[in-house]
């Protein structure tokens, strides 16, 4: 790093917004495919409707819920690398702060499509917004669906506005060194950005006050999310610890995604000396963090399960361990508990290929996390007679597929089209870094 | 009456070459109108005297303004139908609590955005006048403004301090 | 502390702290003899449980800073490690809490319907000594690998530091091999104390009421002892820093750093505290409400609920968003102090009532602030004794600047 200079940060980045080869046109089309085949699959539960999906009594919530809480999950490791980790001043999070960011837009608007997508009827959606009518009908503010609703909106309305801010200034570096109609385009974009001190001064102000909202925002709409379940009284959903667990086990799955993200994308665009390889560690070593963390819930749950010597507590439990979903259970605890701890290895940590196969893991793990707890507490709760199973119809996992491919679809036009490091930060860390006094 | 000045940008490499030039500038008493940068500078500000941030006056409105926004929102639509839900009185203060937090951090979003954009001076249709671009890229650019007939020291001034030069065209301006 | 090169025996300072811990032991031991022994006992495991929580919050954050290669901190993780003085004190305080379990453990000799596997005293205390051992073992270790780099051959004299030094002079230590180990040590000491601090919270104080439990309460418990062992830090930090006649000194932009921890910690501690309090008041369910309404909700200890909230949240949450604040070392002694008040007052709240159901007069008096007192009196007592072993760890080289 020490050879860098602001002339090759600005080389490198802008060099990948260069016209894009058939691979990634052929990659483009795939992926959009993939969206209109969840489109597709959409529009078929919208015509005949929800019933084609696999919810039923006991289980009214599957992977359209999965899904949600998955992707709402994934957004908030972006915002704890842009804010918390500025507010911090972790200079390791630089390189991969853009990317980032650009994994939390793109993923609280993947997320935000499932719960239209849950309502079957979506265009009864306005049920949920205070928007005054003949009725004098207005939704129920203590209802936690309510407080997903103004969470999830504030949480994609705060981090659109961060991820733009933050581009500002980079926008403005590529107006200046394009022409034609993407230095009109650009022109449009960047606001008129000069970089004068005036304006400097009050941006560094304004994005540190946006970290410092960030950060409370990214807390409080994972609880938010995570009191959808725990307001409820269901064995297995009702508990005090939801809040911190799913805080954290979106932290874990997010920094997995921007593993996954990151090391191709690395390769491709010729990014090594960017984001290096001490970046990708100081990654997986948060990793590992989390995934004590989420140990620890896990093994307090069953703990606390005992002691309460409850019996509905304690079967609730057992059978998660031991049930008719057992399997998904321990893929879920090994996933996401044991396989990090494969990073505690330095050998693991820095060979790409293993890193890029445990952050796999740990997605695949996170997801089979909320099905274990949405769809298993719901299965077997209070009565024995109630108890009864769900499965995924074909549908479901053709939006699932459609949701995936929907936002990979995001993520690769952003990477051909705007900056995908941030030459700003990374010109402040050669900055500071030349500034160091002590 | 009009005075004929001249624009010109110094286009310093380092910081350190930028803020010893403003210091000098300072001494001598030439203007200086704006200095650009590619990165945010604490010298570069604390040489200029800048005065600090009002955009954090603008976050907090916009914070106070939420919160209360948010709990009056929520416990103002109780109120229209006041039905007793789930044992929970009316007006319940534990889960209004969180829509006035959520309105809380909009609002001072907005607020900052806001604070931002005023303070910024954006956006800026005419970025381009007296801009150089290589400012975004690498250089640190100070724009000085003299009269015609200075505008020979000026030069000589910057070339002494080792910048790059940029003149800008001649602005009438009024006195 | 350049002027005495050895260390007397007893300074007017510790002398004072001594008197303080004596009193409260007086105080204690005449309550415990006395008419009302749980009240006394209450007192004892309340003040126990804070300080020690004071001591293992605040080393904390050497353990942090060090793994997280901070380079701001050094002279604030010094003052953190004089905190671990008071473990081998704590694990006395602990075993003495033995003596009094007929009037420590509410649930003695009531049917826990099974529970009773978990809830017996000699489990208990066994499982609680052994974590406490491992948790304080983690942190000396630490402290022992840590002080190799920080230790000066000065002429100082002191039992400890002529025990460690001639130790060393014997056996040189390699720095590398000691670093490795240091920070192995910390990222120990950190995992234990996210276990043991929850463990102890489970059985010392959520166990108090057998038929109420909370998922979140271990993690409550050890939030709880970052946040008071920062302002515990935050507190000796300042005191030295006013103190003319040490050398210590910080930069404001270090107080404004430690300022903005302790302000985070804070939000996490109200955080947890609002999170367990909004599922249980709104899942409504009576087996886990009845805690929290006699809590929070009914009389006296509703008032105590309401200045615990005040003390320990709304006002350090709008006093400390100044940015100023943070870098006056007086206001922050007081902000600090009235924070480790108010988690006083908070542990009294959670055990109160499974001590005395249905108490009418207010249940705090000033026989639990002096047994409190006592305990605090023994804190500072062991911070002064080491940092007097080790005066080399008050040498700042920035030098005192406001």
């Amino acid at each position: 790093m020490s050879e860098l200079t602001y002339k090759e940060i600005d080389d490198t980045v802008i060099d990948t917004l260069r016209p894009p080869g058939a691979k990634y046109w052929a990659m483009i089309a795939l992926l959009f495919c993939g969206v209109l085949m969840g489109a597709g699959c959409w529009a078929w539960q919208i015509y005949m409707g929800v019933g084609v999906a696999g919810m039923n009594t006991p289980v009214h919530w599957g992977t359209y819920l999965i899904n949600f809480v998955f992707w709402v999950g994934i957004a908030h490791s972006g915002t704890l690398i842009s804010a918390i980790l500025h507010l911090f001043r972790a200079g390791w999070r630089n390189p991969i702060a853009r990317a980032a960011e650009t994994m939390t837009v793109f993923a609280v608007c993947t997320a935000g499509l499932f719960p239209f997508i849950h309502l079957g009827r979506m265009w009864l959606v306005f049920y949920m917004l205070p928007l005054p009518n003949q009725r004098t009908l207005w939704p129920n503010f203590q209802s936690p669906l309510m407080f997903d609703v103004v969470a999830i909106s504030t949480y994609l309305t705060v981090s659109a506005l961060f991820w733009y801010t933050g581009l500002m200034p980079d926008l403005a570096a590529i107006r200046d060194r394009a022409t034609g109609t993407r230095k009109r385009i650009f022109t449009v974009l960047s606001l008129g950005w000069t970089g004068d001190q005036g304006q400097w001064h009050n941006y560094a102000r304004g994005y540190l006050f946006f970290a410092a909202l960030a950060t409370p925002l990214v807390i409080s709409v994972h609880s938010v999310v995570s009191w959808d379940f725990a307001l409820g009284v269901i064995p297995g959903w009702h508990t005090t610890i939801f809040a911190p667990y799913f805080v954290a086990g979106a932290i874990h799955s997010g920094l997995a995604m921007v593993l996954t993200l990151l090391i191709p994308l690395r390769k491709i665009l010729n990014y090594e000396r960017l984001i290096t390889g001490h970046v990708l560690e100081s990654v997986a070593k948060t990793i590992v963090f989390t995934g004590l963390i989420v140990g620890f819930a896990y093994g307090t749950e069953v703990f606390i399960a005992w002691y309460s010597h409850n019996i509905v507590e304690m079967e609730t439990f057992r059978w998660r361990a031991f049930g008719d979903y057992a399997v998904q259970y321990w893929i879920m605890v090994v996933c996401n508990t044991v396989a990090p701890l494969f990073l505690l290895f330095k050998k693991v940590r820095t060979d790409l290929k293993w890193l890029f196969v445990i952050s796999i893991l740990v997605n695949i793990g996170m997801w089979y996390e909320r099905f274990v707890i949405i769809v298993g507490s719901v299965a077997h709760d209070f009565l024995p007679h109630a108890w009864g199973l769900y499965s995924p119809t074909i549908i479901e996992f053709g939006i699932m597929i459609g949701a995936f491919c929907l936002f990979f679809f995001l993520f690769l036009l952003f990477v051909k089209h705007l900056p995908s490091v941030s030459m700003t930060e990374m010109k402040e860390t050669l900055h500071h870094g030349a500034s160091h006094d002590d | 009456m009009t005075i004929e000045k001249t624009k010109m940008m110094g286009l310093f490499a380092t910081e350190a070459e930028a803020v010893d030039a403003i210091a000098d500038m300072q001494t001598r008493g030439w203007t200086i109108e704006r200095v650009h940068s590619p990165v945010p500078s604490e010298k570069i500000g604390k040489a200029l005297g800048l005065k600090k941030s009002r955009v954090g006056w603008f976050t907090l409105a916009g914070g106070i303004t939420g919160f209360f926004t948010g709990f009056l929102f929520a416990a103002f639509t109780a109120t229209r139908w006041s039905l007793i839900v789930s044992g929970k009185p009316i007006v319940a203060l534990v889960p209004f609590f969180i829509v006035g937090f959520e309105f809380t951090i909009l609002f001072a979003v907005f607020g900052n955005v806001i604070g931002l954009i005023t303070q910024a001076n954006l956006p800026r249709f005419d970025y381009s006048q007296d801009y150089d671009p290589s400012c975004s890229a690498d250089q640190y650019g100070i724009l000085a403004a003299c009269g015609q007939e200075e505008s020979g020291d000026l030069k000589a001034f910057f070339a002494e301090k080792g910048a790059r030069i940029n003149t800008f065209e001649t602005a009438e301006e009024a006195a | 502390m350049a002027a005495t090169p050895e260390t007397r025996k007893m300074s007017p300072l510790m002398a004072a702290f001594a008197c303080l811990a004596a009193v409260g032991l007086a105080v204690f031991i005449v309550r415990a003899a006395g008419q009302h022994p749980a009240q006394a006992w209450r007192a004892y495991l309340a003040g126990f449980l804070l300080v020690s929580a004071i001591a293992q919050g605040g080393l904390v954050f050497s353990t942090l800073m060090h793994v997280v290669k901070a380079r701001w901190s050094g002279p604030l993780a010094n003052l953190a490690e004089a905190f671990t003085a008071f473990f081998p004190i704590s694990l006395v305080m602990f075993v003495l809490l033995f003596i009094g379990t007929k009037h420590v453990f509410p649930w003695l000799g009531h049917d826990l319907h099974g529970k009773e596997v978990w809830l017996n005293v000699p489990f208990l205390f066994t499982r609680d000594l052994l974590g406490l051992t491992v948790l304080y073992g983690f942190g000396l270790l630490y402290l022992y690998h840590a002080l190799w780099f920080k230790l000066k051959d000065n002429g100082t004299r002191g039992v400890i530091r002529d025990f460690l030094l001639a130790r060393w002079r014997a056996n040189p230590p390699d720095d590398e091999r000691y670093r490795q180990r240091m920070t192995l040590y910390a990222y120990l000491y950190m995992l234990c104390f996210t276990l043991v601090l929850s463990l102890i919270g489970y059985d010392l104080v959520m166990s108090m009421d057998p038929h109420w439990y909370s998922t979140l309460f271990g993690a409550y418990t050890f939030v709880k002892a970052i946040y008071v062992g920062f302002g515990g830090l935050i507190i000796l930090a300042a005191i030295l820093h006013l103190n003319p006649q040490v050398p210590f000194g910080l930069k404001s932009s270090q107080f404004h750093d430690i300022g903005k921890l302790f302000f985070g910690f804070c939000l996490v501690w109200a955080d947890f505290f609002y999170a367990q309090f909004v599922v249980i008041w709104y899942g409504n369910i009576s087996e886990e409400t009845a805690y929290v309404i006699e809590r929070t909700m009914l009389y006296p200890w509703n008032t105590v609920a309401w200045a615990v909230f005040i003390i320990c949240f709304v006002a350090p949450f709008l006093i400390l968003l100044n940015k100023k604040i943070k870098t006056v070392p007086k206001a922050m002694i007081g902000i600090c102090a009235v924070v480790i008040t108010g988690i006083w007052m908070e542990h009294h709240l959670l055990l109160g009532p499974a001590y005395h159901e249905h108490v009418r007069g207010f249940p705090l008096g000033i026989y639990d602030i002096l047994v409190a007192l006592g305990f605090f009196g023994l804190l500072a007592l062991a911070v002064t004794g080491y940092l007097r072993q080790f005066p080399e760890l008050l040498d700042t080289p920035a030098g005192g600047d406001a």
